[in-house]
């Protein structure tokens, strides 16, 4: 299965945030979507996610088998996680998570609750407190764990590890990393170090496109200076 | 002296034109699509500003009468009716039609004062062209502040003259249309008096001055309520008598002559940082608001949900028991004062059926008439048989053929718009992140679950609004046709329906909320006036309640089916977070 972004556009007014995004993401991939902030990483996610109208261009999923049929991307294939967690503050995690199992009738969970606490690491005094007392760690992990939960095709992550302590952010890394198979992941960030750690494939989203960089040069020791001077270059364009 | 006042006045009214005009342009210049089409140059248009200028000064004639003539002619109407009524009922003792009037149109016109000069304020407001001039210009603020006064005051006094002389013409006594304007002028002399004196002694202490919002709400309430009552109370025969009104309006004009001497003695310096203070405590307010989410914040895990409720439902219920206070508290007060209301109706009745019968014959006509009322009959008395008078005569007809108007307090109760709020910056703005949530048939398992629960939340007011109209139909002869009592409870259940499905309609199909609960997007305020100045419309319709209970069941029936057909069809576009 491949994701398939086509000739993406999206204006804010006048200014072009997306200019002509035209790129396939492949499944069991996780993709590191490179830019400066204020590049449109979020906006190219909101597109995608349908929170925002898209100018013009389209999206889909096309299988292997049939490269010609175009699969709608319909709301159910898209997990997407937010930089800043917003969960429903009224109520507590476990109720969260029952509520969440529950509307999703047409999965069969494999653990308990208290398992699914348990494999994302969620303290158990936390487990009955409402969410809106969560830390930010805690609360990215109950939204890893929602989308863990739901195993949509198209996994967003918008810079999920900013602001997360060092053990955190690593156990959030391990969740992602062994979730990988049987989806596409797209992960942004805009920290090189966490891209080139955890990603399989580097994206640059710069002036409004994407553009790969090569994955054999992920263990060149002159790959960081490489990117760095793309985007000033292309910046300075 | 009236040169310099000339053209202080002048200076004000030119700038607030200017400040009007570009705000306008402004406006237009970010509206979708006009404005790319409108040119910057607009700003300097002269000719547009010469037509804002004549629109601004017709503005300013159109507010002085209105609303001179909204306040004190709906004063003198009401005055002009009960006087009617207690000539032609003999209840005066023995005092002529001139007094009555007079005794009735002071009890109203001094609360309407009192209440006005607790509400409206504005010498001390710091407003923009205020502003501009004090700060930027430099003018002197005790100049500009007492030339605006004196301008108000003018006002004040040439609209209700006018409208006196016209209540005159229709046979209001003169005196009293003449001496209503002084009063009110001397009245808004001393509220504005000792406003300045409690700035004086609060800035002498070095202590702020604070806008109380508790303050200006009570008061609201209270105008609401005590008008009313006076109304009532005055209709049942007790009203204050004339010398006593006279003994008031000549304290509250002393009062204001002390006002005046107060504001006399209040320096520029004083009038200068009274509003740079009002300047900092707006600011203040302004970074307040920024955090409008902080009332919606106030959630315990208090208990959880029982019983086998899953999914939306179970969400629904934990949304409930988290936010019971929040969205309960308002149809609630709302129910309680009418209660009360009635209560102190019934008891005004019965006590005084108590004075003029005795006890024994009290409690007779209360069982007597509770029978009544419990077997759907009407109001039974030997003693005190029912008077079929205009007064409520006019009432009961209200309650045949005017049910539509109680579309205004339906939306007074009503508490559905406070509700999406809550939903949106509690719960959706969350779970819109989650592919699940945006899925049609889960939209609109949870709209339907919602609108459900705002009707529940609805139904206390709209019974108590119901029992009103019904009390008043007991009263006033019974039932018409059967079934009458019940329809009338229906009608006022299905109106708040309707409402609860409009607001929740509107939410799914605009979501205006901000993640900071402000209101983004012209779309939903459009929709919304719209519908405002429909339902005024509709309140006006006369039908008579069979009818009408008929007509809304359908409606509702039929109104409810569109908007779950609007929401299915575009809530999975339009319900989102506005980014």
């Amino acid at each position: 299965m491949e994701f398939v972004i086509s000739h993406l556009v999206k204006n804010y007014g006048s200014k072009q945030v997306l200019k002509d995004v035209d790129f396939i993401f492949e499944e069991g991939k996780i993709y590191g979507l490179l830019g400066r902030n204020g590049s449109g990483k979020t906006t190219f996610f909101n597109c995608i996610n349908s929170d925002i109208d898209i100018n013009s261009g389209s999206f889909y999923f096309r299988d292997g088998n049939d490269p010609q049929k175009q699969i709608p991307v319909l709301p159910e294939d898209i997990g997407y996680l937010v930089s800043t967690p917003t969960v429903p503050e009224f109520m507590t995690g476990r109720e969260f998570l029952k509520f969440f199992i529950e509307v999703h009738e047409e999965i069969t969970p494999d653990k308990t609750i208290d398992e699914y606490f348990d494999y994302m690491m969620v303290p158990e005094d936390d487990r009955d407190r409402l969410l809106k007392d969560y830390s930010h760690g805690t609360k990215n992990k109950m939204q890893m764990l929602l989308n863990i939960i739901a195993s949509p095709r198209l996994m967003l992550l918008d810079e999920p590890l900013t602001s997360l302590d060092v053990i955190i952010a690593e156990e959030m890394k391990n969740v992602i990393r062994s979730q990988k198979q049987g989806r596409i992941t797209i992960f942004s960030t805009h920290l090189l170090d966490v891209a080139v750690d955890l990603c399989d494939e580097i994206v640059l989203l710069h002036n409004g496109r994407l553009e790969p960089i090569d994955k054999s040069n992920l263990g060149d020791s002159d790959f960081k200076e490489k990117i760095i001077a793309a985007l000033k270059d292309q910046d300075d364009a | 002296m009236l040169n310099e006042f000339k053209s202080t006045l002048t200076k004000v009214i030119h700038l607030r034109s200017i400040i009007g005009y570009n705000s306008l342009v402004f406006a237009l210049k970010k509206t979708p699509v006009i404005g790319k089409i409108l040119p910057d140059a607009l700003y300097r248009t002269r000719f547009l500003k010469v037509i804002y200028w004549i629109f601004h000064v017709i503005l300013e004639v159109l507010k002085l009468f209105i609303g001179k003539f909204a306040g004190l002619g709906l004063i003198y109407l009401v005055t002009a009716f009960l006087t009617k009524e207690y000539m032609e009922f003999g209840k005066g003792a023995g005092m002529t039609e001139s007094t009555l009037f007079g005794c009735f149109a002071l009890s109203f016109f001094i609360l309407y004062a009192l209440f006005g000069i607790l509400i409206n304020r504005p010498v001390f407001k710091c407003t923009t062209e205020k502003e501009y001039l004090v700060f930027m210009l430099r003018m002197n603020a005790r100049k500009l502040n007492n030339t605006l006064f004196i301008y108000e005051l003018g006002k004040l006094f040439i609209g209700y003259l006018i409208t006196g002389l016209v209540a005159a013409l229709f046979g209001a006594p003169l005196p009293v249309c003449l001496g209503i304007p002084v009063l009110a002028v001397l009245i808004k002399i001393f509220g504005t008096g000792a406003q300045a004196a409690v700035y004086k002694l609060k800035n002498k202490h070095h202590k702020p001055m604070k806008t109380n919002g508790t303050f200006y709400l009570i008061t609201v309430v209270l105008v609401l309520m005590i008008m009313p009552l006076v109304l009532v109370f005055i209709a049942n025969g007790h009203y204050v008598p004339l010398p006593i009104l006279l003994a008031a309006s000549a304290l509250l004009a002393a009062l204001g002559v002390w006002g005046f001497f107060v504001l006399k003695g209040f320096g520029s310096d004083l009038h200068r940082r009274a509003l740079r203070d009002n300047i900092v405590r707006t600011e203040v307010s302004k970074y307040k608001e920024t955090d409008t989410t902080k009332s919606f914040k106030k959630i315990k895990a208090n208990g959880t949900v029982k019983g086998d409720k899953k999914g939306f439902e179970y969400l629904n219920a934990l949304f409930i028991k988290r936010h019971g206070r929040m969205l309960i508290v308002k149809p609630v007060i709302f129910t309680v004062c009418l209660m009360v209301i009635m209560g102190l109706l019934i008891f005004e009745f019965v006590y005084g059926y108590y004075t003029r019968f005795g006890g024994d014959n009290c409690l007779a006509m209360v069982g007597s008439n509770l029978i009544n009322l419990i077997t759907f009959g009407h109001y039974e008395d030997a003693l005190l048989p029912f008077e079929s008078d205009s007064a409520v005569l006019f009432f009961r007809f209200l309650v045949q053929y005017h049910l539509l108007g109680l579309l205004i307090p339906v939306s007074i109760a009503d508490n559905s718009f406070k509700s999406t709020q809550a939903m949106f910056i509690n719960c959706d703005n969350s779970l819109m992140t989650f592919s699940f949530f945006k899925q049609r048939d889960k939209i609109i398992k949870l709209f339907d679950i919602r609108l459900k629960q705002l009707i529940k939340i609805n139904i206390a007011p709209s019974v108590a609004m119901g029992i009103f109209a019904d009390l008043i139909l007991f009263y006033t002869g019974g039932q018409d046709y059967p079934f009458q009592y019940l329809l009338t409870i229906v009608i006022c259940i299905l109106m708040s329906a309707i409402y609860a499905a409009v607001w929740l309609t509107l939410y799914y199909l605009f979501q205006p909320f901000t993640t900071s609960v402000n209101i983004k997007g012209g779309a939903y305020r459009i929709a919304w006036i719209i519908l405002s100045i429909v339902f005024c419309i509709v309140c006006w319709i006369p039908a008579h309640s069979a009818i009408l209970a008929a007509v809304l069941l359908v409606f509702t029936a039929v109104f409810i089916y569109f908007m779950r057909k609007l929401v299915y069809k575009h809530a999975p576009k339009t319900w989102r977070v506005r980014v």
